[in-house]
């Protein structure tokens, strides 16, 4: 990204031992891998500690960073790392019932307030299923996925920030397309029943 | 939704994702349309996947609230990396700030110290410069004479006029007028200034001497502490 200045200068300055260069790639990137991270977690909770883990785990490893990647892929890559840690963790400590009934609670209040009750029981049913859907899939189908539809990277970004082909991110969108159009129709239909 | 397990798979899945994203090329994007107007798998997956990414769209929006479009994110990140660089050109007020609070009392005492001071400096500089010019004492060629010389000088000029006067009369009528006894030696000290008075014989007093020197055309003494007066060149004695 051309930037006045841009982050791999940032970090060379962080590495200079500038306070405010660290701070600035974070205000650059936080919200992307909230994002990212929302995407992969499903709870705003979960994300915001993620997104804060993975701006740490940056900081302690500024000096591992190598200067020919891009800030930017080196971010997501430790981001994804931490919400695959976490993933674990959390089915470890078996956390899924509770805290699903939370999020919906948590829709509910988000709505705007001049949607119908019928309208808005639908539209929280249907965020839900997406949600569910895209925490369903495999780890290496759900980080494309994400990457692409809650980041908007391109093709290639996501094969720099996974270290992996273009043709591999492609076909793993693709994969990724079909199991939640079949699991979003698993919904459709319990719905119609 | 068609059931994609019913669906039949075309071997262009690729293309089908470039496509729906916007990825490809504008060559990309017309070959592969005209492959869709062909192709019924990838036309009906188009759809579905079309609708697949609506729903996580409006998903990701409720969730998150604001948008990451890359043009937008993009040019967020310049204004922010502007504010960056505005900052750290501001921050030197604040680098003194953080300066004056790490260092140490006497550190902050000294630098006040010198600040006043140079204020100081400053302000007299300025008076000194914007007074006006002083008149400095105009320097002449004329000689300045001390008491003793001024009194000698008056003196010495009183005994010539008394002389000049005495030869005159001597010479207008010296059979008429009786000869007069010899005239006992000046005293010094005692300034007899004025002709007209010298037959009287007693000395003369303060006004009268400075009557007499301005007839001689000598400056006056204005101050008995300093007599710095002037006589014209021929008159000066030379002792």
């Amino acid at each position: 990204m051309d930037t006045v200045t841009n982050d791999e200068q940032m970090v060379e300055r962080a590495l200079s031992g500038d306070p405010e260069a660290f701070g600035e790639i974070v205000r650059r990137w936080e919200r992307r891998i909230f994002a990212l991270a929302y995407g992969m977690l499903g709870r705003e909770e979960d994300a915001r500690d993620a997104t804060q883990e993975t701006f740490l785990a940056a900081f302690r490893n500024l000096r591992g960073f190598r200067g020919d990647a891009k800030v930017s892929s080196w971010l997501h890559r430790i981001a994804v790392n931490q919400c695959i840690t976490r993933q674990r963790r959390a089915k470890v400590r078996g956390e899924t019932a509770l805290e699903d009934e939370a999020e919906k609670n948590a829709a509910v209040f988000a709505l705007p307030v001049d949607v119908s009750p019928a309208r808005s029981a639908e539209a929280i049913e249907r965020s839900q299923a997406v949600r569910k859907a895209v925490l369903a899939l495999p780890q290496d189908l759900r980080q494309v996925v994400v990457m692409k539809e809650f980041e908007e990277l391109t093709f290639q970004q996501i094969a720099e920030a996974l270290e992996i082909p273009l043709s591999t991110v492609k076909s793993r969108l693709y994969t990724a397309l079909r199991q939640l159009q079949m699991r979003l129709q698993k919904f459709g239909d319990g719905e119609a029943a | 939704m068609r059931d994609s397990r019913e669906r039949p798979v075309c071997h262009r899945a690729e293309d089908l994702v470039t496509y729906l994203y916007g990825e490809g090329s504008e060559a990309d994007a017309l070959d592969f349309g005209s492959h869709l107007e062909q192709c019924d798998a990838c036309r009906i997956e188009f759809s579905v996947f079309n609708q697949v990414h609506d729903s996580i769209q409006v998903w990701r929006t409720e969730a998150l609230g604001v948008s990451l479009n890359p043009v937008e994110v993009a040019n967020q990140t310049a204004a922010d990396s502007r504010q960056f660089v505005r900052q750290r050109r501001l921050s030197a007020m604040a680098a003194l700030r953080q300066f004056f609070n790490v260092s140490p009392i006497w550190l902050r005492g000294a630098t006040a110290f010198a600040a006043l001071l140079l204020c100081v400096l400053g302000i007299v500089m300025v008076a000194r410069i914007s007074r006006k010019p002083v008149t400095i004492a105009k320097v002449t060629d004329e000689k300045t004479y001390t008491q003793k010389e001024l009194e000698a000088a008056v003196n010495q000029a009183v005994d010539r006029t008394r002389e000049e006067l005495t030869a005159n009369r001597n010479a207008a009528g010296s059979s008429n007028i009786p000869k007069q006894e010899p005239r006992p030696p000046v005293n010094h000290t005692q300034v007899a200034t004025s002709p007209r008075k010298a037959p009287r014989q007693h000395s003369l007093n303060r006004e009268e001497r400075a009557q007499l020197a301005a007839d001689l055309r000598l400056t006056l003494p204005v101050d008995e502490d300093e007599i710095l007066l002037a006589l014209p060149e021929q008159d000066i004695p030379h002792q």
